[in-house]
This record gives C-alpha cells, sequence and structure tokens, in this order.
C-alpha cells in the first residue's frame, strides 16, 4: 500500500506542471525554430519531426502523442501537410488544449496565402493537397507574418510576457526586411530551374525565378519514363540552371536526368538543420546560396 | 391651471413641513451621487477607448478570426476541406488464393484442441470485403467513427463508435462498437495488417478476425509522463463465438485491461510493450468439432482469460523502415463441456481445463514502396493442456506455420502483396501450402494510421 502511495504521489509530481515555461510542441524543425526565435527562454519547444526524415510520410509514435499530451501550444504547418499523422496524435493525445479552435492549436498556415490551390483533387493526379501547396517556409513574406501571429498566440498563452514575445516577433519581422534587401541581391531573378518535387514555388514567386519542369510527374508518384523523356527533351533545349532537390528524395532520378541534359543537380536544404543551418535566417542564406 | 397648483398646494399643507425638506435633501444628494457615478463612469470608457486605440495601434497584424477564414483555413481535426460533410473512404481487399488443398478440405480445417472455423479463403478469386469507412467530428466533444465491411454475405456494422476529445486529465472514453483496443493488432483493421491473415494464435483463441467488433465501453488514461504510457480498461458484451459467445443469461460479459508504454530507442527507432488481458465467461461450441461417430456437437460453458504480452521495435530512416515484432499469448479456461447429440439434449458432461499458449516473431522491411516480411508461428511453447474429466487430450505435433511476403505499394492508396505460407496448424494433418496474391486500395479519406 505505501509503495503503491509513493508511485502514486511520484506520477502526480511528474505530471504537475513543473515548470512555468510554456510548452510547444511543433511539428517540423523550422516550426520549432521559429518558437525558439519568439519565444526564447519563456519556452519549451519539442519538435517531432526530424530533419532526416520526409515530412510526408511520419508516422504517429508513442512518443509524439507522450509530448503532445503534455503541450500548452501545438504548432503545425496545415494545409495537410501533416493530415498521415496529426489527426491520430490529436486524438490519441487526450489534451483538449490543443483541439482546434482552442489557444493551444496553432495553425501556421493560418497566415499564409497557399498557392496552387487545385481546382480538381482527383488522386489520379497523384497525392495533390486540396488546400494548395503546403511547402511555404520558404517565402520571407509569410514567414514575417507568421512569427507576428505566433508571438501574438505565446502572448495569450503567457500573457504576462506578451510585450516580449511581441518584441521578438517585431525584431524577427525587421530582421526579415534587412536580410530580403540582402537575398534580393542575388541572382536568381529570371533563372529557371526543373524540382523533383513542388517545394520551391514559394521562393521562386518572391525571388522571380521560375521551375519550368518537375521530375515528379504528379506529386508523390515517382517519374515515368515517357516523362522523363519528354523533360529531357525539353531540359536540353530550354537549358535550366540546375535540377533541384532535396535531402530526403530518392537522388537517383535528378542524377538520370542530369547525366542525360548535362544540367547539374543540387540537392537544396530543406528545412532548418539541413546543411548544417542551425535557425530559418541560415536555412534561407543555404537554399539561395544553393541556387545562385 | 388653478386647480392643479391648488391640488399641490393642499398635498403639501397636508404634508409634514419638517419631512418634506429631509426629501428634498435626499434626493440632492442622490442626484449627486448619481451625476458624480457617470461622470467616472464616462472618463473610465474614454480610458477603456483609448487603451483599445493604443493596443490597436501596437499590434501589427491581427489573428485570422476563425469565422471570416475560408474552410481552407480552418481545416482542423481531420484536416481535410469538407468540414461539414463527414469523412469517407472505402477500402477494397480483394485476394488470388492457391492451396494444394482442395476447397472442401479449407472450409473445415481448423486449428485443432483450438477452434473448428477455416480461414474462408478458397482456390481461386477471393473479394474479404469492400471496407465502408465513415467518420467526422461530431462536436468539439466527439468523435465519430464507422466501419461496415459489405462482404459476399452481406453488410455489417463492425465498428461504429464514438470517441471523447475533451476529457481533462488524459482521460478518454470509447463507447458504441469496437474492436477491442487491449491487443494492437486486435484493433487493426484487414488492410492494415502487416500480413495477409493475423498470427496464428490470434486465429486459434479468438478467431480469424479476432475478437472482432463488439459492443461495449472503454476508458483509457495517457498519465502525463515524459515517456509513453496508457493504461485501459473495457466492458463489453462477449460477442466473439470463440473466447466469449453470446450468452442470454448474462449481459456484458467480457472484460479488458491492458497497458502499454513506449520511449524511443534513438531518434529513428522506438520500442513499444504491452501486456494485455480480455477475460470473462464462455459459452461456445467452436472448440471442439463433431465426434466423427455419434455426430454429437460439444458445447462449452465455463470461464476463459486470454493473457498476452507484445512487444515491437520500430526503425525508420529516410527511405528505409524496419518493423520487429513478437507476441505471445496464453489461455486459461475453465468449464463444463457437454455433449450434445442430435435431438439437442445433453448426453455427458465433462470438466474442461485448458492452459494453452502460442506466440509469433515477425519482421517486415520497406525501402520506398518495396517491402518484404517473414513471420513464425508456434502454439503450445510451454503449455499444452487439454483436460477432459481430467485427463489430457492429445491432438498430435504442435501446429506452426511459417510465412514469407513481398509487397508493393503504387502509392500509399494502392498496394499488391504476394504470401505464401507453409501451415502446419492441423497438427499431423495434411500440410497446407498456401499462395495469396493480396490486393488493397483505397479511396476517399486519408485515413491515419496507429502505431
Amino acid at each position: 500500500m505505501q509503495r503503491i502511495l509513493i508511485l502514486l504521489s511520484v506520477i502526480l509530481l511528474l505530471s504537475s506542471p513543473a515548470c512555468a515555461a510554456v510548452k510547444v510542441v511543433a511539428t517540423l524543425p523550422w516550426i520549432g525554430s521559429l518558437a525558439k526565435e519568439i519565444g526564447g527562454d519563456k519556452v519549451d519547444v519539442t519538435t517531432l519531426v526530424k530533419v532526416s526524415q520526409d515530412p510526408h510520410s511520419i508516422e504517429a509514435k508513442p512518443s509524439m502523442i507522450a509530448a503532445t499530451r503534455r503541450a500548452d501550444i501545438l504548432m503545425y504547418n496545415g494545409l495537410d501537410l501533416e493530415i498521415g499523422y496529426l489527426p491520430i496524435l490529436m486524438e490519441s493525445a487526450r489534451n483538449p488544449v490543443i483541439n482546434p479552435g482552442n489557444p493551444g492549436n496553432f495553425n501556421c498556415s493560418a497566415y499564409v496565402t497557399a498557392l496552387e490551390i487545385p481546382t480538381s483533387t482527383g488522386r489520379e493526379n497523384g497525392d495533390v493537397h486540396p488546400l494548395g501547396n503546403p511547402h511555404y517556409h520558404l517565402s520571407p513574406a509569410n514567414m514575417k507574418k507568421i512569427a507576428v501571429g505566433m508571438g501574438e498566440r505565446l502572448g495569450k498563452a503567457d500573457p504576462v510576457h506578451a510585450g516580449f514575445y511581441r518584441g521578438n516577433a517585431a525584431r524577427f519581422s525587421t530582421q526579415v526586411d534587412r536580410k530580403m534587401k540582402e537575398w534580393q541581391g542575388s541572382r536568381l531573378k529570371g533563372k529557371q530551374f526543373v524540382s523533383q518535387h513542388r517545394f520551391f514555388e514559394y521562393l521562386a514567386a518572391e525571388f522571380g525565378f521560375s521551375i519550368v519542369g518537375y521530375l515528379e510527374d504528379k506529386p508523390g508518384i515517382p517519374p515515368g519514363s515517357a516523362h522523363v523523356q519528354s523533360l529531357i527533351a525539353g531540359m536540353v533545349k530550354q537549358k535550366p540552371h540546375a535540377i533541384l532537390s532535396t535531402s530526403y528524395h530518392d537522388q537517383k532520378p535528378a542524377r538520370f536526368v542530369s547525366s542525360k541534359t548535362g544540367v547539374r543537380t543540387v540537392t537544396v536544404p530543406h528545412d532548418v538543420g539541413a546543411g548544417g543551418s542551425r535557425d530559418w535566417f541560415w536555412l534561407m542564406d543555404a537554399v539561395i546560396a544553393s541556387l545562385e | 391651471m388653478r386647480t392643479s397648483i391648488l391640488a399641490a398646494l393642499l398635498g403639501a399643507a397636508l404634508m409634514p413641513f419638517s419631512a418634506m425638506a429631509d426629501d428634498l435633501d435626499l434626493r440632492l444628494k442622490k442626484l449627486d451621487s448619481e451625476v458624480s457615478r457617470q461622470a467616472e463612469t464616462i472618463i473610465n470608457q474614454q480610458k477603456a477607448i483609448e487603451e483599445l486605440k493604443d493596443s490597436l495601434k501596437n499590434r501589427p497584424a491581427a489573428e485570422p478570426a476563425l469565422t471570416v477564414d475560408s474552410s481552407s483555413k480552418t481545416s482542423g481535426f481531420f484536416g481535410g476541406s469538407l468540414m461539414n460533410n463527414p469523412y469517407i473512404s472505402v477500402i477494397l481487399d480483394a485476394k488470388g488464393y492457391v492451396s494444394n488443398l482442395k476447397n472442401g478440405q479449407l472450409a473445415g480445417r481448423g486449428v485443432p484442441g483450438y477452434t473448428t472455423e477455416g480461414t474462408g479463403l478458397r482456390n481461386g478469386f477471393n473479394v474479404d470485403a469492400a471496407e465502408l469507412l465513415i467518420f467526422a467530428p461530431v462536436d468539439p466533444y466527439f468523435n465519430l467513427y464507422t466501419n461496415i465491411p459489405v462482404t459476399d454475405s452481406g453488410a455489417f456494422l463492425e465498428e461504429a463508435y464514438v470517441v471523447t476529445t475533451g476529457l481533462p486529465a488524459g482521460l478518454q472514453v470509447k463507447g458504441g462498437r469496437f474492436k477491442s483496443n487491449a491487443s494492437r493488432l486486435n484493433s487493426q483493421h484487414p488492410h492494415a495488417w502487416a500480413f495477409a491473415e493475423l498470427p496464428l494464435a490470434y486465429r486459434s483463441f479468438l478467431g480469424p478476425e479476432a475478437l472482432g467488433g463488439d459492443n461495449g465501453v472503454q476508458l483509457t488514461w495517457l498519465p502525463s509522463l515524459p515517456f509513453y504510457s496508457l493504461l485501459g480498461f473495457e466492458v463489453l458484451q462477449g460477442a466473439n463465438p470463440l473466447l466469449f459467445g453470446d450468452d442470454d443469461n448474462l449481459g456484458p460479459h467480457a472484460f479488458s485491461a491492458y497497458a502499454r508504454a513506449s520511449f524511443d530507442t534513438s531518434d529513428d527507432s522506438s520500442l513499444y510493450l504491452s501486456p494485455w488481458v480480455m477475460f470473462g465467461s464462455t459459452r461456445t461450441t467452436g472448440i471442439l468439432p463433431a465426434d466423427d461417430v455419434t455426430g454429437n456437437s460439444f458445447d462449452l460453458r465455463g470461464n476463459s482469460a486470454l493473457y498476452g504480452i507484445e512487444a515491437l521495435w520500430k526503425w525508420k530512416s529516410g527511405r528505409q523502415k524496419l518493423t520487429l515484432q513478437g507476441e505471445y499469448l496464453y489461455l486459461v479456461q475453465n468449464g463444463e463441456l457437454s455433449e450434445i447429440d442430435a435431438a439437442g439434449s445433453s448426453v455427458k458432461l465433462e470438466a474442461l481445463k485448458r492452459h494453452q499458449d502460442g506466440a509469433y516473431l515477425q519482421a517486415v522491411y520497406h525501402l520506398d514502396r518495396f517491402g518484404i516480411g517473414a513471420r513464425y508461428d508456434r502454439m503450445e511453447i510451454f503449455s499444452d493442456t487439454f483436460e477432459r474429466s481430467g485427463a489430457n487430450q492429445s491432438f498430435g505435433g504442435k501446429p506452426w506455420r511459417v510465412s514469407a511476403m513481398t509487397e508493393y505499394h503504387f502509392t500509399e492508396f494502392s498496394r499488391v502483396r504476394a504470401q505464401f505460407n507453409h501451415d502446419r496448424s492441423d497438427r499431423d494433418g495434411r500440410v497446407n501450402n498456401e499462395g495469396i496474391l493480396q490486393f488493397t486500395f483505397t479511396i476517399g479519406a486519408h485515413g491515419a494510421h496507429a502505431f
């Protein structure tokens, strides 16, 4: 009996809020990184997805459920990118605070103007995202809006430090503006690229380059040989600057097309942590350097 | 005019003088305080307006209002874009089957000492089921799931249950008809199985579909701990015809309790452990086949407890995934076995005692769209007690099976799987070498799978 009591009290002790820091659970590395930037030492951030993992094929591990159970705020990408694991994670976590509509549910995409919202969502077109292209995190304009929204939301969860969060968000915004001048100086404008996946559309829209072809004819489906042949034929004529790929993709198709066309392949760091990047600015620097 | 003045004078004259002065004084005081109160309110309101103006000025951007936003932005729980409609998906499970046994032999091929039910597959084409899944949040407090497999014998309500989403303290209640979560495999839908069929121990103790959908209530608790742990309890009607069985005399007569724990062994891998038990009262005719000579059948009434412990290790890195998993099941069953003749009357009553066990081990490896896997099933590892009137029955050699499979996922919505089984579950009976070509297709909502 005594042992049970001790065990129970240990459990209760562990389950009681030990420290005052706002517990943030972020799905993707860039979201976790941004939360650290805005929240500083006032937040305790857990990131569910590792940079080595393909964000499209994540499984809801029990450890993710345990982390989400203790979260004050769940921050996620949205636009169906986490559809394979987030719904089950949210139901399994038994944490009403993070349910949709509650302040603990922070959908970053709510601050984003989505591109490429499809008019037809049949799966004969591959794994299309009905809500639009979910890879918006390489867009400085969107990032500013998300940072400000995140600052406001953290302020709601922790009103005592609302000014701190707002200040950090404002600082982030001004830094984006400052870096933007530097990035605008890059020689990306007017360049043409071929990309493996629809990953760089927001970046292209903001930096004035274009994606003229895709290795993946249909999102999430490996390219068929007829498509690859016509792509190669087009590339030989058009001579795009490079073939863009990300580290979690199979590099073989990109290398094959490269060998047939002489267009070099570039493995672009896709999220914070890739290419040695420690935060989003670092990531953007690395992305733009790799594209040049 | 004159009359009214007169009336006022008269009224004043009737009133005591001093009282009138008091009244006036009081009224003046009241008015005074009212005026000052109103002034204060106005000042306060002005202050509030100024504060609001300030906060508006300082606020760089308003949070997007959920009501103004398009539905696409508020796609919440299941993440889809049709928030007001339930999510619907249909899963087709079709199998091509070849065996060295004839269809007649397959239909009657149970596991001696465990079950008389065959697997249900026939040589040639088989369409197991088109599973219709419909699910959606009911309101902010409940999610509702239904699972209606349509098979050769009709449409069934396999599952229809609600899950609470708003309970505090890590509690959750599930109620309705559902597949028990006591064992992880038991709750999986057939299309999510790693092989074409469940492990032999499940088929032997619970039947080819395991416990199946059963009416009841479940309570689970997820404590707020640094690692994943879960405790669950269930009260079920006990419909499974092999382990429990319909009983006219009893209401809910099946129960389960389970614990789960999991921790990450690295960034890319995690370990999962779960002990569980299903117990309750049993009434079944599915254990023993009818007597060859007399044609008498056997009806068991008694109590059963099925214990299990599962261990699972999953590693997922880049485009590769490896799953190692094993489970041990142990049955304790005590009761009375009555022999029923053709007329339906009991001709003999015997005490029955079963202490039997079984286990499986499996490994599945995936690289991108390809997968390969192997599984080994074995019954009666430590215990093979099957006593009738105190005498242990011998059914022959121990049942076992070995399986190998390879699969290809065209996308996450379509899969083809080729599996070969060398099946010795009939003990000293005939070996079944079977080949299964399984096709699984999913349309509709993007269902997420549990770990």
